[in-house]
Formats: structure tokens, C-alpha cells, sequence
């Protein structure tokens, strides 16, 4: 059902795990040019940045094609005319991805998932206009569901792994139409997610160090990182569209399961750490401090503690003390290595994570370094220096 | 077949070793499994917490604690940090060099994000840089990018050229609110500065890994700038003009060098800033919507040739 051959995934990988192999001088040249001759494709793939600007394009013609059928040519029809074009343009969306992919072969490469996204876009919008006189709970419920249905499918289809995240964003429309209680609504996702996590745990465990092994690894993640964020309350609210960051007090939930929460929040990091230890998995290890991060940064306000302008001065010494003593751990290991892990570099994609950073952070950094208008007022206001661009002479 | 299988496979033709398959074949089955990552994260996050932290202390408690005591403790860590760096640095190269210790990029980024810190402070306090902040944010500048070409730290490359911005004048949240003729120059100047800086260095084989770095900022800078110029109401033909050339360079030297991203640079904001004067006196609607389509459609033949040709295929 997969539109991809599990051979033409396996050889995408072995090909990039030979340039970075060779990258990083494990291989010599004439190796890897050989091995690249073995590992021929017939799919077409992108490079990132021109698949970025393909996604862009493609987007702009579905949505301007869309609007004009539906402004112009449909503008005095009712909106049962509307959402019945809003579907059979998402068909012809979803026909249009998948003869690409047929075709011309085409792998991430911009158009074909730029396609998809249009196909779930508005299949949802012709839900909500084709139920315009229900109420907005139906409304959200049922466009939620079929986002939730059409997201998985292209997921599983096309191995998208962000369309699994339009899912579990989906996911987030469908309590309040099953019950009014905040608490009820928090525990229905998370268990949502957790089915989620059972399913993809047991089907990961077929695959080992292989492509659908990676993939199921972002999948695990996200549902790990779900499910706290669903538990966690100082973090999230039910309708991520309109309350996400909005913090609510502990006393809009049941006291037993306020509490509850707060302990689910301290035991969730270690079990995420172990399982991405245990597995060996990058992400679900990320995952795993992310949790545990959050879970220290959002225990005050849990307990009803008063926060201290220290206490990211606390956290920056506790991460680096940590990181520095599980580095030095490691090193003392034979061979550098204990229980199977190093903190040596075996990989070139580091390097391109920090070029990529660093040129990011240049440009937001000279939001934080440059010098407002001058300030007649004497007032005190300093507050710079805390946006890791420092604050030479930031907004005080 | 499986990278396993196929490392099996070479090994028996004799395209690797024995050695190279049991390091490679270890490697796919994340044996040993690379910490390397996540632990840098975690010292990168440990340091920008730390600075917000301090930061945020600092602006917080100075009343009480003292401008002598905040400027000791300030001035303390910065020298600190650079004793340590200085102490232990490897010899210069005009190469790309590594680290002496796992932690020394680190220790260099906390001590100058402290110097950041401190300077503001300062200016906050006795408005000792009042007339004469500029100066101060160009020294910093030099400062930064001297330490960054010493000791080969990109994270400092990034304040420095921030710092360098900042003495420009430059700031994100300006070119909406700020789109006036001396602001658009001064980015401008910076965009150019910094590109025949970067250019110049590379000639030089001075960190040439560096170029990207300045490349990509002075880009977006350049094209922000003459945006910005095209979305005024009057005197904007030069300014597209100017957008067309820049874009077109763009396009060339992205597909010379193989780097997308100034392909992608040129695509977008060369679409933005031409949209934006075809569209300003268009009112119908169906006009409009059969621009965006019609120029979609063009812009896209036009990618997927240049994605085909010149992209990466597998």
C-alpha cells in the first residue's frame, strides 16, 4: 500500500549513509564512487532548498486555483456547491500527488507533498462549509476526524512523517465535541496518543536498522513529545488554535487529577530516556531531555512556587554539568565507549547543524544586539543579554 | 536489500575491507552509538539558559547587589572564560581547526555572550556608551570577529556579525515600521560590506569554511533591503531594478556553486518583490488569482527544469 518500494527506500538510504560515510573519510573516494554506482535509483529526489520553494509555488497555484473556481466562477452558489468543489478539488489534489509519484517519480520532491497538503487543506474546509448551519463542535469534530483519517493515510502512503503531526494536531479538535471537562479533554488525547505510541511500538519492533525503522522513530517521538505536552498542564491547553500557550491555573482542573498530572510529568523524561537508550534512538533520546527540561522549567508554577530570576542560571549549570559528566563517563571508557556508547563524533550531519545554526542565529541575534533609539527617560529598564545574542545595548 | 546486505556484499567483492565492514556494518547498528550531538545540544543550552538566567538576575537584583559587585562578578567570568581559551587554544591556522577540549566552544560563547551582558549593563547604568554606543557595538564587533578567526568558533562569527548589524543600525523589527531611505541604505552598505569582506577572506584562504556564514546573512540582508525599496508607493523602479540584478546574481551563483538555497533566495523574494508592483493597482479579484496562477505555473516549470538539471537526483 506503501507507494514507495521498500528497495527503493532502503537504496535512498544506503545512499546517504554512503556521502556522509565518506564525508567523514570512512570511506575513500573511489569507494564511494563505486558504491554509488551499486545503489542507482529510479527516484527523483530534491535538494532541500529547492524543494522548500517548489512546496512554496505549488501552494500558491492550488490555493489561487481553489480560490478563483470558488470566489468567481461558484461566488452565487450556496456553500453545498462550495464544500462538493472543495472535495472533488482535493480528489484531484490527491490524483495529481499520486500520478507524480507514479510517473515521474518523484521523492520529496516538493510538489507531490505540496499536493497532499492541499488534498487535506480542503477536504477539512468543505467539511466546515458544507456544515455551516451545524454547530461549531460538529463542525470541529467531524473536519478534525477527517483531517485525522486523511493525514494518517498520507502518512502511510507517501511516509510523510509531518503528516502524522497534522494528525496528532487533528487529534486535538475531537474531545470537546465528547465532553466539556478540560481534565476529561487532556486525558482523551493523551490516551489517543498513547494507542498511537502501542501501535507504532509494535510495529517498530519488526524493523531493525532499517528505513521504516527511522521513520517509525520520528513517529515514536512525537507521540512521546504529545503526550507530555497533553499531561503536562503549565504547558498546554485543549485548543492549540485558540488557548495553546494560554497557562490556566491548577484550580480549573480536578485536584486528584492536577496531581496526578504532575507526578505523569516526572515519570515521562525517565521512561522516554530509557526507551531512547535501550533503542538507541537520536530522537526519542531528544525527546526524552526536551521532557525532562520542561518538566524542571514548569515545576515551580505547578506547585504554586514563586519563580527566581536565577533559576535559568540553575538549569544552564545543571545541563552543562550533565553533559559534561556523562561526556567525561564515556571518555574513560575503553576505546572511549561504555555500554555501547561514545560521545565521539561518528557522523558529518553535526557540521551542517551548526552552519545551519549559526547562520540562523545571526540573523536573529541582531535583533537583541542593536541599539534602540535613544532613551531620554532615566528609568532603569535593563533587560538584555538573555537572548543568547547578548544585549550589548538590547531594549532597556 | 538492506545497507547490511549490501555492506556484506562489498566486502565479499572486495570494494571495503574486513575492518571497514565491521566499522561500517557497527555503525548501522549504532555500534557505538554517537552521544556526540546531544551532548553539545545539552552544553549549548546549558550556556544560552545560564546567560538568560544571568541576564535576567543582573537586570533584577543590580539595586541590591551593587554596580562594583555586578561588574566584579561580570568582569570576573568574562576574563575567566578568555583565560581559559587562551591558555589552552591550539595553534592558529588559517584552516579549519577543532577544538583543544570538548567544552572550549562553549566557554568562548559564555564569555562573550558575559561581555554582551556587561555592556549592556553598562550603558544602562551610566550611560557610558550615550553618543558613543556605536563605537562601542563597531569595538565589540572587532572583538568578536577577532576571537571568532582565533580560536575558529562560528557561534561567535554569528555575534559578531550581529554586533556588526547592530552597529549598522539594523534590526529585524525595524523594516516594517522603519522603511526609510537612510535605514535601506545602511543595510545596503552592511549587505555589501560584508559580502566583499567574506569574499575577500576566502581569497585569502582565511577560515574559508566561514564564507557561507557571511554569504547567507549579507543575502538576506541585500534582498530584505530592496524589498523594502520595491514596496514603497513611489520612486520604487530602481529599486526593482536593483531586486532583478540581485536576483539574478543570485540564481548564478547558486547554480555555479551548487548552492540552492541562493536559487531558492532569488525564486522567492524575486517573485515577492515583482508580485508586489504588478499587483498594486489591481483590484479584480479574478485578475489577481489568475496572476497567481498563471506565474505559479511559470515559476514552477522554471524550478523543476533547474531542479532537474542541476538538483540533486538519487
Amino acid at each position: 500500500m506503501r507507494i514507495y518500494s521498500d528497495s527503493a527506500e532502503e537504496t535512498l538510504r544506503a545512499r546517504s549513509l554512503l556521502k556522509d560515510w565518506a564525508g567523514e573519510g570512512f570511506l575513500t573516494p573511489a569507494q564511494y564512487e563505486r558504491m554509488q554506482k551499486e545503489t542507482v535509483s529510479d527516484l527523483r529526489t530534491n535538494n532541500i532548498f529547492l524543494r522548500l520553494v517548489l512546496i512554496f509555488f505549488t501552494l500558491i497555484i492550488a490555493g489561487a486555483v481553489a480560490l478563483l473556481f470558488l470566489v468567481v466562477f461558484l461566488k452565487p452558489s450556496s456553500d453545498q456547491v462550495a464544500s462538493i468543489f472543495l472535495v472533488f478539488f482535493a480528489g484531484v489534489c490527491y490524483a495529481t500527488a499520486e500520478g507524480a509519484v507514479s510517473q515521474s517519480r518523484l521523492y520529496r520532491f516538493g510538489i507531490e507533498e505540496a499536493l497532499v497538503v492541499c488534498a487535506i487543506g480542503c477536504l477539512c474546509a468543505a467539511i466546515e462549509i458544507g456544515l455551516s448551519g451545524s454547530s461549531s463542535l460538529t463542525r470541529e469534530f467531524l473536519s478534525g476526524a477527517a483531517g485525522v483519517i486523511a493525514s494518517l493515510w498520507i502518512w502511510y502512503r507517501f511516509g510523510l512523517a509531518y503528516a502524522f503531526l497534522a494528525a496528532m494536531i487533528f487529534v486535538i479538535l475531537l474531545p470537546p465535541y465528547w465532553t466539556s471537562s478540560h481534565a476529561a479533554q487532556h486525558l482523551i488525547i493523551a490516551l489517543f496518543y498513547a494507542a498511537g505510541l502501542v501501535a507504532v511500538v509494535a510495529a517498530r519492533s519488526r524493523h531493525h536498522f532499517d528505513y521504516l525503522d527511522d521513520a517509525y522513530s520520528l513517529v515514536e517521538a512525537f507521540l512521546w513529545f504529545g503526550i507530555y505536552l497533553a499531561l503536562n498542564l503549565q504547558l498546554s491547553s485543549v485548543n492549540p488554535f485558540s488557548r495553546w500557550v494560554d497557562i490556566r491555573p491548577g484550580t480549573e482542573f480536578p485536584r486528584p487529577f492536577y496531581w496526578t498530572t504532575w507526578v505523569l510529568i516526572w515519570c515521562l523524561p525517565p521512561i522516554v530516556l530509557t526507551r531512547g537508550a535501550r533503542r538507541k534512538d537520536h530522537l526519542v533520546l531528544a525527546v526524552g531531555a526536551i521532557t525532562a527540561v520542561l518538566t524542571l522549567a514548569t515545576n515551580k508554577p505547578y506547585l504554586g512556587w514563586p519563580r527566581h530570576t536565577w533559576d535559568p542560571m540553575l538549569l544552564g549549570i545543571l545541563l552543562t554539568g550533565i553533559a559534561l559528566v556523562i561526556r567525561r563517563w564515556l571518555a574513560r571508557g575503553p576505546d572511549g565507549i561504555r555500554h555501547g556508547f561514545t560521545a565521539q563524533r561518528l557522523s558529518g550531519r553535526y557540521q551542517q547543524l551548526v552552519d545551519a545554526a549559526s547562520t540562523a542565529s545571526s540573523l536573529i541575534q541582531a535583533e537583541s544586539v542593536t541599539p534602540t533609539p535613544k532613551d531620554t527617560s532615566s528609568e532603569f529598564r535593563f533587560g538584555g543579554g538573555d537572548s543568547g545574542g547578548g544585549g550589548a545595548s538590547s531594549d532597556f | 536489500m538492506t545497507i547490511q546486505s549490501r555492506l556484506e556484499q562489498w566486502r565479499a567483492q572486495g570494494v571495503i575491507s574486513p575492518e571497514q565492514h565491521q566499522h561500517l556494518d557497527g555503525l548501522t547498528r549504532g555500534e557505538p552509538f554517537s552521544l556526540f550531538v546531544e551532548l553539545n545540544v545539552l552544553l549549548y543550552a546549558g550556556v544560552v539558559a545560564f546567560i538568560a538566567g544571568l541576564g535576567w538576575t543582573v537586570s533584577t537584583w543590580s539595586a541590591h547587589m551593587g554596580d562594583v559587585f555586578v561588574l566584579a562578578a561580570l568582569s570576573a567570568l568574562v576574563i575567566a572564560c578568555l583565560w581559559y581559551c587562551f591558555t589552552r587554544a591550539t595553534p592558529w591556522s588559517p584552516a579549519q581547526t577543532s577544538p583543544s577540549s570538548p567544552i572550549f566552544d562553549y566557554v568562548l560563547y559564555l564569555g562573550s555572550l558575559t561581555w554582551s551582558v556587561e555592556l549592556g549593563y553598562l550603558e544602562t547604568r551610566f550611560h557610558l556608551l550615550s553618543g558613543q554606543g556605536d563605537l562601542f557595538l563597531l569595538a565589540t564587533a572587532g572583538v568578536f570577529f577577532f576571537l571568532a578567526y582565533r580560536f575558529d568558533n562560528r557561534f561567535v562569527l554569528s555575534l559578531a556579525l550581529s554586533a556588526f548589524a547592530g552597529w549598522f543600525g539594523l534590526t529585524i523589527s525595524h523594516w516594517p515600521s522603519h522603511q526609510d531611505e537612510t535605514y535601506r541604505q545602511y543595510a545596503l552598505l552592511y549587505s555589501l560590506v560584508v559580502g566583499i569582506g567574506a569574499i575577500l577572506l576566502e581569497r585569502r584562504g582565511l577560515k574559508p569554511h566561514f564564507f557561507n556564514t557571511y554569504l547567507n546573512i549579507a543575502a538576506n540582508v541585500l534582498f530584505w533591503a530592496l524589498l523594502s525599496g520595491v514596496f514603497q508607493r513611489e520612486d520604487y523602479a530602481l529599486w526593482l531594478l536593483a531586486l532583478l540584478v540581485a536576483c539574478g546574481l543570485s540564481l548564478a551563483w547558486g547554480l555555479m556553486r551548487r548552492q540552492f538555497v541562493f536559487v531558492a533566495y532569488a525564486a522567492v523574494y524575486g517573485y515577492i518583490g515583482v508580485s508586489s508592483v504588478l499587483l498594486r493597482n489591481m483590484n479584480d479579484e479574478s485578475a489577481i488569482l489568475t496572476y497567481f496562477v498563471v506565474t505559479g505555473a511559470a515559476m514552477l516549470a522554471i524550478l523543476v527544469v533547474i531542479a532537474r538539471r542541476f538538483g540533486k537526483q538519487a
